[in-house]
C-alpha cells in the first residue's frame, strides 16, 4: 500500500504541475497573444498610483484571466462531479448529466432566456445562474423522489439511472418546446447556450464558481473513504459502518451545486466528467482521495486545453466548447469502452 | 515503476504541446486614426460594400455571405454566439450591429470596456426603409453620393421590374421553405409580420406571386398540414436548405405537406438565394424580377 | 450471544418471515438451512441489521440493535456474502484494507497494515495483493472476501475492559466455491468460531455440510421456524422429507456423524 501511495502522491504533483502549464498557455495565447511583459505591466496597472490600463491591459486583466481561472474551475467541478457521480453509481458509464443535473440546469437557463424577455426580469448577472440552479436542483430532486421505493424508501442505484434517464428526457423536449414558442432571437440562444461557452466569463462568476468548486470537493474529500467502501456495493457498506442513504443524499447534493452552478455560468458541457475518472483509475487506480484530487486537476486541464482549442482553432471567431469536447470525448469513450468490458 | 513512467510520459506530453504553439504576436496599429470597423449584420455589410466603404472593415459575421469579396475579411463567429476577445483582437474603433448580438454576457463585457458599438436607425423592412438606411449610412461613411446613387438605381430598377412582371399574367400561390440554422430545422415564411417574413412576403407579391401561408411568422414544418392546407403553386427553398438535400426533388417533397401540393405534381419547386429574397436591400429593385422570373417557371 | 424475538418482515403485504424466535450462543457455529424462498437471506438480513424488522426486536448481549449507530455497530459485526462484484479497478489489498475500515479515521494505521497482512496470509492471498480483484477467480475473490470480513472483526489477544462480543453472519458464502474450497472455508469458520466472545450465524444449502459442521441448525420454510436444535433433533427423515421434498436415507458413522444420501 505505501508502495502505491507513494507513486499516486508524485502524480497528483506532477498533474499540478501540468495544470500550472496549461493555465499558463491559456493566459497567454488566444484571439490575442500576450507577452509576459504585457502581463506584468497589466497586473502593474493595478496598484494604486500606476497608470490606468490600455484596452488590451483591461482586455487581459477582465477577459482572459478570469476565463482562464473560470475555465480550471468549472474543469474541476466537472470532473469531480463525474467521479462522484461514478463511485455513487458503481458504474463507470455515468455522468452529472445523467441523474438530470445539466438538463435541469439547461431548462432554467432556457426558461430564463423567454421568460426574461418577456417580463423584463432584471438583467442582473445572477439571474441566469440562479435559474439554472434551480432548474438543476428541482430535475435533480424530482429524480430522487421518483426513484424511491416505496416499501422503505430507499433509492437503488439501478431506479435512479433510470429515473435520471427519464427526467433528462423530460426535460430536454420542455427545453425544445421553449425554443418553439421562443420569438428567434432568444430560440438561438438558447441553442448555442446549450453547447457551452467560456465567453461570458467574470471575476465575479469566478468568485461564485471558486466557492461551489473548493466547498464542493472538500466535502467530497470528507466522504471519500465512503464512497470507496461504496464500490463493493451497497449492502457491503452498510455492513462497514456507511450510512448509504444518507451518502447518497449527500454526494447527489454536492454534485448538483457543483455542476449546476458551472453549468449555470458555462452552459452544458458534456464528456469531461465522463472522461476524466477514467483516465485518472487507469494512471493511478480507483481510490477516492486520489480521484477526487487528481480529477479535479485533470478536468481543470482538460477543459482549458479544450477551451485553447476553442479559442485558437478559428481565430478570432470561436468554437463552442461543448462541441471541442464530445469531439475529442467521443472517441476515447470508444476506446475506454472497448478496451475493456466494465460490469454493470 | 510503472505509475512513474506513465507520470513521466505525460509530463513530455504535456511540455511538446506547450512548446509547439509557437507565440504570434498581434501587432495591430492601436493608436491609428484610420477607421477600423468590426461589422455584424448581413445587410450592413452589403450596403457597405455597395457604398465602397469596405476598406473599414475589419471584421464581418459568419452570416454576411454578400458580395462574395465578404470571404477576404476576417469573421468574428455566429452573430449570437461572439466572443468579445476575439472581436478585440481586430482592434475595432467601433462594432456595428443591428441590435441582434448576443450572448447577452459579451454584449455586457464590450459596453463595460467602453468600446463604441453604432447601430443605425433606419430599417431594410420595405424599399423606403432600405433607401433611408442606404442614406444614413452614406452619412456615416462619407460617401453621400453613393448612397444616392444607390437609391436611385434602385427606384429605377423597381421600376422596371414592375413593368417585366405585369407581363406575367398568373399570380401564383408561393409557399417559402426557409431552413433555420439555428434551430436546424425547416421553416414556412409566412405572410404577414415584420423582420423577415415581412420581406418575403413583400418580395413574392412585388413579383406577382401571393404567400400561400398566412401565417404572420415562421413556423417550423411539424405538421403536414401546414403546406398540405394551403396548396401552393411554387415551391421556393433559400439556398442552404435546398443544397442541404443536394438539390434532390424527391427529399424535397417528403418535407411534411409538400409532396400532395400542386406544386410538387407540377414540378415547381425552385431555389433561391436568401439574399434576394428575404430582406431588402440595395439590388431588391432587380431583384424583384429575379423573383418573378423564377416563381412564374412552368 | 444473540437473540431475536417474534421478528416480521414484509414486503408490502407479503411477509418474507413470520414470528421468528431463536437465540445463538457464542463460540458455537449456527447454521441456517431451508428450501428457496424460505426467508433464510431475509433472516441473516435482519440479524445484521442490513433489515429493520415490523415487529419484533434483535438484541446483541441483552441490548436492542435498533438503536446502535452503523458506525459503532460496524466494529463487531461482519458479513460474509455469497458474491462481491466490483466495478472498478481495487487491488486485492485495497479490498481486504476495506475491512478495516471501521477501524479508522482518515488513514490505516500500522496495525490496519499488520493486520491486513496477517488475514491475508491467513487465507493465502498474499501472492495477489497487488493484483486487480477483478482478474481473481470466484474461489480466489471468495478467499479476498472472508480476508476482509475477518480483517473487520480481528482483535488483538489482550482483554478489552468491556469486552463486547462479534457477530459473524455467513450469506451463503459457499455458492461459488469447488468442494475444497468449501470445506477449507468451513473449517476455517469453525476456528474462529471456537473463540469465546465470537457468534457466528450462516446459510448454507447443502445438508451435508450443514450436518458435519454445525452446532445448532435452524430450519425454516416458507418464512416459518420449523425447528432449532442439533443436528441429530433436526434433520429427521420425515422433516426433510416435508420440507424439503426429497427423500433421505440417514446414516451415522463414529467419525464425522450424520450423513445425508439423496435418491
Amino acid at each position: 500500500m505505501t508502495k502505491q501511495y507513494a507513486g499516486r502522491q508524485i502524480l497528483i504533483i506532477a498533474l499540478a504541475v501540468v495544470t500550472l502549464l496549461v493555465l499558463a498557455a491559456s493566459i497567454r495565447y488566444g484571439a490575442i497573444d500576450f507577452s509576459i511583459a504585457e502581463i506584468s505591466r497589466a497586473l502593474t496597472s493595478l496598484i494604486p498610483g500606476q497608470p490606468a490600463p490600455t484596452l488590451d491591459q483591461r482586455i487581459f486583466l477582465e477577459l482572459r484571466f478570469p476565463r482562464a481561472i473560470l475555465c480550471l474551475l468549472v474543469g474541476a467541478s466537472l470532473g469531480v462531479g463525474g467521479t462522484l457521480m461514478q463511485a455513487l453509481f458503481r458504474n463507470p458509464i455515468v455522468e452529472p448529466g445523467l441523474v438530470g443535473t445539466s438538463s435541469g440546469a439547461a431548462f432554467g437557463s432556457a426558461l430564463f432566456f423567454v421568460l426574461g424577455g418577456v417580463f423584463h426580469i432584471g438583467a442582473s448577472l445572477w439571474s441566469l445562474p440562479i435559474a439554472a440552479c434551480a432548474g438543476g436542483i428541482i430535475s435533480t430532486y424530482l429524480v430522487f423522489l421518483l426513484a424511491r421505493s416505496r416499501e422503505d424508501g430507499r433509492a437503488s442505484i439501478v431506479m435512479l439511472l433510470l429515473t435520471g434517464l427519464a427526467v433528462n428526457a423530460l426535460f430536454m423536449s420542455a427545453i425544445g418546446f421553449l425554443s418553439y414558442i421562443a420569438r428567434d432571437p432568444q430560440a438561438r440562444s438558447i441553442t448555442f447556450w446549450s453547447l457551452g461557452t467560456l465567453s461570458g466569463a467574470s471575476w465575479k462568476a469566478v468568485e461564485i464558481v471558486a466557492i461551489s468548486t473548493l466547498a464542493g470537493s472538500i466535502i467530497a474529500l470528507r466522504y471519500a473513504k465512503q464512497l470507496n467502501a461504496l464500490m463493493i456495493g451497497e449492502e457491503e457498506a452498510t455492513y462497514l459502518g456507511v450510512n448509504v442513504n444518507r451518502l447518497k443524499w449527500i454526494i447527489l447534493s454536492v454534485n448538483v451545486v457543483i455542476v449546476a452552478v458551472a453549468t449555470a455560468f458555462t452552459g452544458v458541457i458534456s464528456f469531461v466528467g465522463l472522461v476524466v475518472p477514467h483516465i485518472l483509475r487507469m494512471l493511478g487506480g480507483a481510490d477516492n482521495r486520489f480521484l477526487i484530487v487528481g480529477s479535479a486537476l485533470t478536468g481543470a486541464t482538460l477543459l482549458t486545453l479544450a477551451d485553447l482549442i476553442a479559442r485558437l482553432s478559428v481565430r478570432p471567431a470561436e468554437l463552442p466548447i461543448g462541441i471541442v469536447t464530445s469531439t475529442v470525448g467521443v472517441p476515447v469513450f470508444i476506446f475506454l469502452l472497448r478496451r475493456r468490458q466494465y460490469v454493470f | 515503476m510503472p505509475l512513474m513512467k506513465r507520470t513521466i510520459v505525460l509530463l513530455l506530453f504535456c511540455i511538446v504541446l506547450f512548446s509547439v504553439n509557437c507565440s504570434r504576436f498581434h501587432n495591430a496599429p492601436t493608436d491609428s486614426k484610420d477607421a477600423r470597423y468590426v461589422v455584424i449584420s448581413p445587410i450592413y455589410n452589403e450596403i457597405i460594400w455597395a457604398l465602397g466603404a469596405q476598406n473599414t472593415v475589419v471584421g464581418i459575421d459568419l452570416s454576411t455571405t454578400y458580395p462574395p469579396e465578404v470571404k477576404n475579411v476576417q469573421t468574428v463567429g455566429y452573430h449570437r454566439a461572439l466572443s468579445a476577445e476575439g472581436i478585440l483582437s481586430l482592434h475595432p474603433t467601433a462594432i456595428i450591429h443591428d441590435n441582434n448580438i448576443g450572448p447577452p454576457q459579451v454584449v455586457q463585457q464590450l459596453q463595460q470596456l467602453n468600446i463604441p458599438m453604432k447601430s443605425f436607425s433606419a430599417k431594410n423592412d420595405s424599399f423606403d426603409g432600405t433607401k433611408a438606411l442606404i442614406r444614413e449610412m452614406g452619412a456615416y461613411f462619407h460617401k453621400e453620393a453613393r448612397a444616392e446613387e444607390l437609391c436611385n438605381t434602385m427606384d429605377a430598377q423597381r421600376v422596371a421590374s414592375l413593368e417585366k412582371v405585369k407581363q406575367y399574367t398568373d399570380h401564383p400561390r408561393v409557399a417559402v421553405i426557409h431552413f433555420g440554422r439555428a434551430s436546424n430545422v425547416y421553416l414556412v415564411v409566412g405572410k404577414g409580420g415584420g423582420g423577415d417574413g415581412g420581406g418575403v412576403s413583400q418580395m413574392v407579391e412585388l413579383a406577382g406571386g401571393q404567400m400561400a401561408i398566412e401565417s404572420q411568422r415562421m413556423q417550423r414544418m411539424e405538421s403536414p398540414e401546414i403546406i398540405a392546407q394551403a396548396n401552393p403553386d411554387v415551391v421556393l427553398l433559400t439556398d442552404y436548405g435546398y443544397d442541404r438535400l443536394g438539390g434532390s426533388l424527391d427529399q424535397i417533397k417528403a418535407l411534411p405537406g409538400v409532396a400532395t401540393s400542386n406544386a410538387a405534381k407540377n414540378n415547381r419547386i425552385f431555389r433561391i438565394e436568401e439574399n434576394v429574397l428575404n430582406y431588402f436591400g440595395p439590388r431588391s429593385g432587380e431583384n424583384i424580377a429575379k423573383v418573378a422570373a423564377i416563381i412564374h417557371q412552368k | 450471544m444473540l437473540n431475536a424475538s417474534n421478528i416480521t418482515f414484509r414486503i408490502g403485504n407479503k411477509p418474507l418471515i413470520s414470528d421468528i424466535s431463536v437465540s445463538f450462543a457464542c463460540s458455537k457455529l449456527h447454521l441456517i438451512i431451508g428450501p428457496n424462498g424460505a426467508g433464510k437471506s431475509t433472516l441473516v438480513k435482519v440479524l445484521a441489521r442490513l433489515l429493520r424488522p415490523q415487529t419484533g426486536k434483535v438484541e446483541y448481549e441483552g441490548t436492542d440493535v435498533s438503536t446502535a449507530s452503523e458506525a459503532e455497530l460496524a466494529k463487531r459485526r461482519a458479513v460474509l456474502s455469497q458474491a462481491v462484484e466490483v466495478a472498478f479497478p481495487l487491488t486485492v489489498r485495497e479490498v481486504v484494507m476495506m475491512g478495516r475500515y471501521p477501524h479508522f479515521g482518515g488513514r490505516p494505521g500500522p496495525t490496519d497494515e499488520s493486520v491486513v497482512d496477517e488475514v491475508m496470509q491467513h487465507f493465502d492471498v498474499t501472492e495477489f495483493s497487488e493484483r486487480d480483484y477483478q482478474t481473481l477467480s470466484g474461489g480466489e475473490r471468495q478467499r479476498v472476501n472472508f480476508a476482509r470480513v475477518l480483517a473487520q472483526l480481528w482483535r488483538d489477544g489482550t482483554v478489552d475492559a468491556a469486552p463486547s462480543c462479534r457477530y459473524l453472519f455467513l450469506d451463503e458464502p459457499l455458492t461459488f466455491l469447488d468442494i475444497r474450497h468449501q470445506i477449507d472455508f468451513l473449517k476455517k469458520i469453525r476456528t474462529f468460531t471456537d473463540a469465546p466472545d465470537v457468534v457466528t450465524v450462516g446459510v448454507v444449502h447443502d445438508l451435508n455440510l450443514a450436518a458435519r459442521f454445525a452446532d445448532q441448525i435452524v430450519l425454516l420454510n416458507e418464512g416459518r421456524l420449523i425447528a432449532n436444535g442439533a443436528a441429530a433433533e433436526v434433520l429427521t427423515a420425515g422433516r426433510i422429507e416435508e420440507v424439503f421434498k426429497v427423500k433421505p436415507t440417514l446414516i451415522q458413522s463414529e467419525g464425522s456423524g450424520m450423513h445425508l444420501i439423496f435418491d
